[in-house]
């Protein structure tokens, strides 16, 4: 066993594969532990807010501010009032309703916008403009009113008499340290279409998804291997019988079993520990084959016709005489199993006949969610992106594990 | 004997390798397409046999198929609207699935191939005249109804519609049942015709009233009128067999409507413009519709068609998009709305929140099912399942009415004003319980109803998302005031077995929308609030699905079809919202439009807009007085 | 021909039995969902019905033609003597389409797609696998990884990205359909085009995902089969390393035919899931619709169909490896 593990530790792909398997989980226990709480709390009203850090504007009211003098914040400012493809627009508008606009350049933010303000009448629609670029025209005017205005004031508002008081100034130069602010919400993957913070989310269902993979791989690799023990160390009928189910079930797609299971089970009955069992139900065939192969091979050795001589029971042969031979194998076929279970789960969930919503998240979900919210078509990557590189890493490190062991018990294979 | 079998089985398996090999073969060519070609010519001949004076069309039609290509600036394309291909162009049929041509829609009927005498404008609650020539009228007792077809209408075959086919359409679908012989069958008795002129007679009841000529009306604005010699020839081929004639696809049927059919396969379908369409008569329209063709791509999902609609590859977009203003301001793409700031559409109904009757504990308790309703966060439910494309309570408060002026103006605002409630008052909601009796005794944090915890469900279909989000923030509501809500969101094919079971007791809190808008709303709606009409009715999809009765509202509800005095109408609509208010059967979660109206500007312009001064209802350009909207569109310069 | 004969009737035999199974797991599973199909026809014609009677009568007359009120028995001899027609009945959500005609129309679009996408990725695949075993080193340490890391990204997560990079930022592919908006098929080159522009994403989703796993086989084969003591032999007699190479990619191939028939079902499985994210008008959309509309008739056929796709592909490729595999060949002359 300790010569087994130090083999494998000699396998740069074992290593690098448990490695960032390690890390997954590391990442599921100690995150809830840095930002506690439901993982399927809406913290966002709206849906798909941007990853970042967010302050409360409220809060920066109170807080002490700072006068910096930062040379190029005013330029700033005007660029995210009336960028170029604004000033574009702009002098396209102007040349539309036919003001000379030959000698204006890009740079000339003040001509431009004199220009503009002496021949935009927000009430008065040319002919041959839609109403998309009209209203955008609107938008842009209205903006445009910020410019040139040093500062802002902030109003308070009496509850009861609704009379509005002068509250502050706030100047240009006006600077709050971010660290001062009251209340800040740092959201690394932003939110999702119901509000929920993603990376929260994103770390439960991961735990959730490994979960169910690994009772997946149990019920499979259990299930795979009683029957190739039995198939292979009986033999006779008994093999018979049982290769005739494998079979059967090898060439029936196991997706299409999974769809017709999920599907009569019904949502009300489909649990995540449900699906679970379902996917290992469904996928165990693999494991039957091989393991009755190399016990075919095995029940013959001289160590195994001893024990059998010696009058020990078939559990006590199976269990001291075969499976140690074939252990290697079975952990390599259970470790394969956790990744498929991970992965159908995800293709389940996308179907619509994934585990039972809103009670637990799993990545299957969240992509089904993200899809169903069109986020993929809308540029909220945050929402589905991680979830399919959070599947990608498991199955890969998985993989990655499974393919290092198969050179340390395979020989030959060895670099 | 072994070797026969054996023979047997390669000789079947011979012929099934074969059938597999030729299968495959004619499958390649079929994907290279010439399979639908047939479809699309197929159309033509028929639609040349049909209409003998349309042989400009035919040509026509063929030398487009030759290309293959819909010029861009000649077709309009939709999305949202078809799902799944096309099953039959049969009107008088049932399951078309022809969106496009045969689509009741819920605030108008879709004309574009097949006309109903109105066409209804929620927007001023009006009914402008189509088929029909001027305003119809009633008698003085509401129980005959006069209407006259314009001199200019004429069917597909160049032959007049007449009153004729008006009664020929009626009396024909309460023979087969089909959708207006069910829906109409019971309030109207018969319609007469003399020539242009027809005479529809309300069914009466035992009193001599008319039942309801509200719903005489809504047959006005919602029946497309089929050819009386087309059904003709449709029932002697089908023998007069009743579910023949309902599920025959109507191939050769006659239209009146200023599009036909052009082609359709499982990824779209195309109506061309019917170049001879009558209402290009100046007692009409004056004009044909601008654009030569409407296409519709069969989109597999929200988000694909969505996609296209950003992509310029769809013009009118009849989908729910989420944060529809980020297309413009954020994407900058030439998208718009009818409005140009919250809430972008038109909302014209209400998804509903309804309490189960069945369950004891929400029939005894009024101040349960209120203290839920006003503790619920319904802005939340705005920003975050509407993405704010619906007005707030705040704005325009609860009542029985839909947020247009017209439905509005019915109630007196000031005299429930006390009784309205905008959501999130949890303090309100925890004392009113409270005086109630209704405390939690054990300490466990969740109030007891004689002596049992009250624990309640939230259901609403899984999947749908809007709503999903909505049961979330009623459950958290719950949660805040010491009532159990667990939230539960079975398949769609479940959640309707049990929701029309009228004597269920799995779902304690359930939606669904009550109707939008036709001119027998907001009576018809009202009646689906609070009318005992529809209680213990098997299969319900009619309405009060949570199982209310209460006399008085029924007394109210039975007097306002008859009522013809507005201020009368107002008063009893006023008492309604009231007992509304009062007993909350049920509670609306959010205002939402009946169509969704998006419009990319790439190609077409000039859609209606709120500040366009034309008065268009945002009905996709299709629906209603909406296809007003097809004669005034421009191409962008 | 003694031994060729045993073994095509041992397979055939088996194809039959299996696809009695399937047949009658088709039919029951679906079954066993607790809901009622037909209200949801009837919900779709009467909503916005006011008279609530009319609606019970539609019901019935529905529960009537779909049978649903017969014994589940004889609904399953129903179903069997009509399957043998071709006739899966009608569809729910697309009454009164009956189902062979929605499945005859989008089964081409996924046997056109899915079976070449899968053959080139086996092709590739093995290619890769026997240079990255005959090279070893260097093309091995690079390439092994990033092999196995693409053949672990989801089918629908390839299909998203690949969506959302060439689609959606770059703009040089189509979004969804199987041919383009403004396109009616007929036989033209701009509808050839666009069918082929509309082939490429979901084609290529499904074969850079189909490499990995064939690479990794192949790779592990040939390593096996170039330090087998045959080869060793052969070198030590001083055979051509052209000729040997030659042997040993054959002997590699044989357990990745196996291995080809065995995945197939995975295969389709994940690629169904991929035609979804294109909006691609096959079986897999298909499917998504009759699962999101609780169509079971529908489900029934297509699973139904799928399971038979893949039944005939391992039974044929069970053909091709007898007629090469040299144990089949052996058992032939020994009779």
């Amino acid at each position: 066993m300790k010569n087994t593990l130090k083999q494998l530790m000699h396998s740069s792909k074992f290593v690098l594969g448990a490695g960032i398997f390690v890390l997954i989980l590391l990442t599921m226990l100690i995150y809830p532990l840095i930002n506690p709480g439901n993982p399927l709390e809406m913290i966002g009203v709206g849906t798909f807010a941007k990853p970042g850090t967010y302050f409360s504007l409220y809060d920066a009211m109170d807080t002490k501010t700072e006068t910096l003098k930062i040379a190029d914040a005013e330029e700033n400012r005007l660029t995210s009032i009336i960028s170029m493809e604004d000033r574009v627009s702009m002098i396209e508008f102007l040349d539309k309703i036919g003001v000379d606009v030959s000698g204006v350049t890009m740079d000339d933010v003040d001509t431009i916008l004199a220009l503009w303000k002496a021949n935009f009448d927000e009430s008065a629609k040319p002919k041959g403009i839609t109403n998309a670029k009209w209203r955008n025209y609107k938008t842009l005017n209205n903006r445009l009113s910020r410019i040139g205005k040093e500062e802002r004031i902030v109003y308070d508002l009496d509850p009861e008499t609704g009379e509005e008081s002068k509250l502050k100034m706030i100047d240009g130069t006006d600077y709050v340290n971010i660290k001062e602010v009251v209340n800040t919400k740092t959201l690394p993957l932003g939110t999702d279409n119901f509000g929920r913070d993603v990376l929260k989310e994103l770390v439960s269902a991961c735990g959730t998804s490994i979960l169910i993979g690994l009772v997946a791989g149990v019920v499979a690799t259990f299930i795979g291997l009683l029957f190739g023990l039995l198939a292979g160390y009986l033999g006779g009928i008994a093999d018979d019988i049982i290769m005739f189910v494998t079979n059967v079930f090898t060439v029936i797609p196991s997706f299409v079993l999974l769809i017709l299971i999920s599907y009569s089970i019904g949502q009300e009955q489909r649990g995540a520990t449900v699906v679970a069992i379902v996917i290992g139900l469904t996928s165990w065939t693999w494991t039957a084959r091989s393991v009755r192969s190399q016990v075919i091979s095995l029940r013959n050795r001289d160590h195994v016709n001893l024990s059998k001589l010696s009058g020990h029971s078939l559990v006590r042969i199976v269990l001291t005489d075969i499976l140690p031979y074939i252990a290697s194998y079975v952990v390599m076929a259970f470790i394969l199993q956790v990744s498929s279970g991970i992965l159908s789960e995800a293709q389940l969930s996308l179907l619509g006949l994934g585990p039972k919503t809103t009670t637990t998240p799993t990545l299957g979900l969240m992509m089904n969610w993200a899809m169903l919210y069109a986020a993929h078509t809308n540029g909220y990557w945050w929402a589905y992106f991680p979830v399919i590189l959070t599947i990608t890493l498991i199955s890969f490190s998985l993989n990655l594990m499974n393919t290092g062991m198969d050179q340390v018990f395979n020989p030959t294979l060895r670099d | 004997m072994k070797n026969n079998l054996l023979k047997k089985l390669i000789s079947i398996v011979a012929v099934s390798a074969m059938t597999v090999s030729l299968l495959a073969g004619c499958g390649s060519t079929e994907t290279a397409a010439p399979a639908a070609e047939p479809a699309a010519t197929e159309a033509a001949p028929a639609a040349e046999e049909a209409a003998p004076a349309t042989e400009e069309a035919a040509p026509a039609a063929e030398e487009t198929t030759a290309t293959g290509e819909l010029p861009r600036n000649e077709t309009l394309y939709f999305a949202g609207q078809q799902w799944g291909t096309v099953n039959s162009w049969n009107v008088i049929g049932v399951n078309q699935n022809n969106s496009m041509a045969i689509a009741g829609g819920a605030s108008g009927y879709r004309t574009l191939m097949f006309e109903t005498l109105y066409m209804y404008d929620p927007l001023s609650g009006k009914c402008m005249p189509l088929l029909a020539d001027g305003d119809y009228s009633w008698n003085a007792d509401q129980t005959e109804l006069s209407v006259k077809i314009k001199d200019a209408a004429k069917w597909s075959d160049g032959s007049d519609i007449t009153g004729a086919d008006v009664v020929r359409t009626f009396d024909i679908g309460v023979e087969i049942g089909n959708g207006t012989g069910s829906t109409y069958g019971a309030y109207i008795d018969k319609i007469e015709a003399d020539g242009k002129n027809i005479t529809i007679f309300a069914k009466k009841n035992d009193a001599g009233q008319p039942v309801n000529p509200l719903f005489v009306i809504d047959f006005l604005t919602g029946t497309p009128i089929a050819q009386a010699a087309w059904i003709d020839t449709l029932y002697d081929r089908c023998g007069g067999d009743a579910t023949a004639i309902l599920n025959d696809p109507g191939e050769d049927v006659v239209w009146s409507g200023p599009y036909k059919k052009y082609f359709t396969d499982d990824q779209k379908v195309v109506l061309e413009r019917d170049d001879n369409y009558w209402g290009q008569d100046a007692s009409m329209w004056g004009s044909l519709p601008v654009p030569k063709y409407i296409a519709h791509t069969i989109y597999a999902d929200n988000p694909a068609g969505q996609a296209a609609l950003q992509a310029g590859e769809v013009d009118v977009c009849q989908q729910f998009i989420s944060n529809v203003q980020d297309l413009w301001e954020k994407d900058g793409l030439p998208i718009s709305t009818y409005y140009e700031d919250a809430p972008y559409g038109v909302c014209l109904t209400m998804p509903t929140a309804w309490y189960n009757m069945n369950l004891p504990v929400l029939a005894d308790n009024a101040a349960l099912r209120k203290a839920i309703a006003m503790a619920v966060d319904y802005d939340s439910i705005i920003a975050n399942a509407m993405t704010n494309q619906s007005p707030s309570f705040a704005d325009v408060p609860r009542s029985l009415m839909n947020p247009t002026d017209g439905e509005q103006a019915l109630y007196d605002h000031a005299a429930v004003k006390d009784l309205q409630w905008a959501g999130n008052d949890i303090d309100g909601a925890i004392a009113l319980l409270d005086e109630a009796g209704l405390k939690d005794t054990d300490g466990d944090g969740y109030r007891e109803y004689n002596g049992e915890k009250i624990s309640l469900n939230a259901v609403c279909p899984n999947g749908w998302t809007d709503w999903q989000a909505a049961m979330e923030i009623v459950a958290a509501a719950g949660e805040k005031i010491g009532v159990e809500i667990t939230t539960l969101y079975p398949e769609w094919d479940i959640y309707q077995t049990v929701f029309v079971d009228p004597s269920q007791t799995e779902y304690a809190i359930f939606m669904w929308s009550p109707e939008a808008a036709s001119p027998s709303n907001p009576w018809h709606r009202v009646n689906q609030f609070l009318g005992s009409e529809y209680v213990g009715i098997e299969n319900n999809w009619s309405g009060n699905w949570g199982q209310y009765k209460n006399e008085e509202a029924d007394a109210l509800i039975k007097k306002i079809p008859l009522t013809t005095d507005e201020a009368e109408i107002k008063e009893l609509y006023t008492k309604l919202t009231e007992i509304y208010l009062t007993e909350v059967p049920s509670f609306s979660l959010m205002y939402r439009p009946s169509v969704f109206h998006a419009v990319n500007e790439s190609v077409w312009t000039n859609f209606p807009s709120a500040d366009d001064g034309r008065n268009i209802p945002p009905l996709d350009c299709t629906d209603g007085y909406g296809i007003a909207a097809l004669y005034g569109l421009e191409l962008v310069e | 021909m003694q031994g060729y004969k045993k073994y095509f009737t041992k397979k055939l035999v088996w194809f039959l039995i299996t696809f009695i199974v399937a047949v009658t797991l088709n039919f029951i599973l679906p079954r066993l969902m607790p809901a009622d199909p037909v209200s949801a026809i009837t919900g779709k014609l009467a909503a916005g019905n006011a008279d609530a009677k009319a609606v019970q009568k539609i019901y019935d007359r529905y529960a009537e033609e779909f049978g649903t009120n017969k014994p589940m028995w004889q609904q399953y001899l129903l179903f069997i003597k009509n399957m043998f027609k071709g006739d899966f009945g009608t569809s729910f959500s697309q009454y009164p389409r009956s189902v062979s005609d929605i499945i005859s129309s989008a089964i081409w679009w996924t046997i056109c797609l899915q079976l070449p996408a899968i053959l080139v990725g086996w092709i590739l695949g093995n290619v890769l696998g026997a240079l990255a075993a005959y090279l070893r080193k260097g093309w091995d340490k690079v390439l092994l990884p990033i092999t196995i890391f693409l053949s672990n990204v989801p089918a629908f997560g390839m299909a998203v990205t690949m969506l959302v990079l060439f689609a959606i930022k770059l703009k040089i592919a189509p979004v969804a359909g199987g041919y383009a908006f403004d396109q009616i098929p007929n036989f033209s080159w701009p509808f050839i085009k666009s069918v082929i522009t509309h082939y490429q994403l979901p084609f290529w989703s499904i074969v850079i995902i189909s490499i990995g796993g064939q690479a990794i086989g192949m790779r592990s084969m040939s390593i096996y089969e170039l330090n087998a003591d045959y080869v060793k032999y052969a070198r030590f007699l001083g055979v051509k390393d052209r000729k040997i190479v030659g042997y040993v990619f054959r002997n590699a191939m044989l357990p990745q035919i196996t291995g080809l028939a065995l995945s197939i079902g995975t295969m389709i499985g994940g690629a169904l899931v991929a035609e979804i994210i294109f909006s691609y008008p096959g079986l897999g959309s298909t499917m998504y619709a009759a699962v999101t509309a609780a169509d079971y008739p529908l489900i029934s056929a297509t699973t139904l169909i799928i399971t038979i796709m893949v039944l005939v592909v391992t039974l044929l490729l069970d053909i091709i490896y007898g007629f090469i595999d040299p144990r089949v060949k052996a058992a032939q002359f020994d009779s």
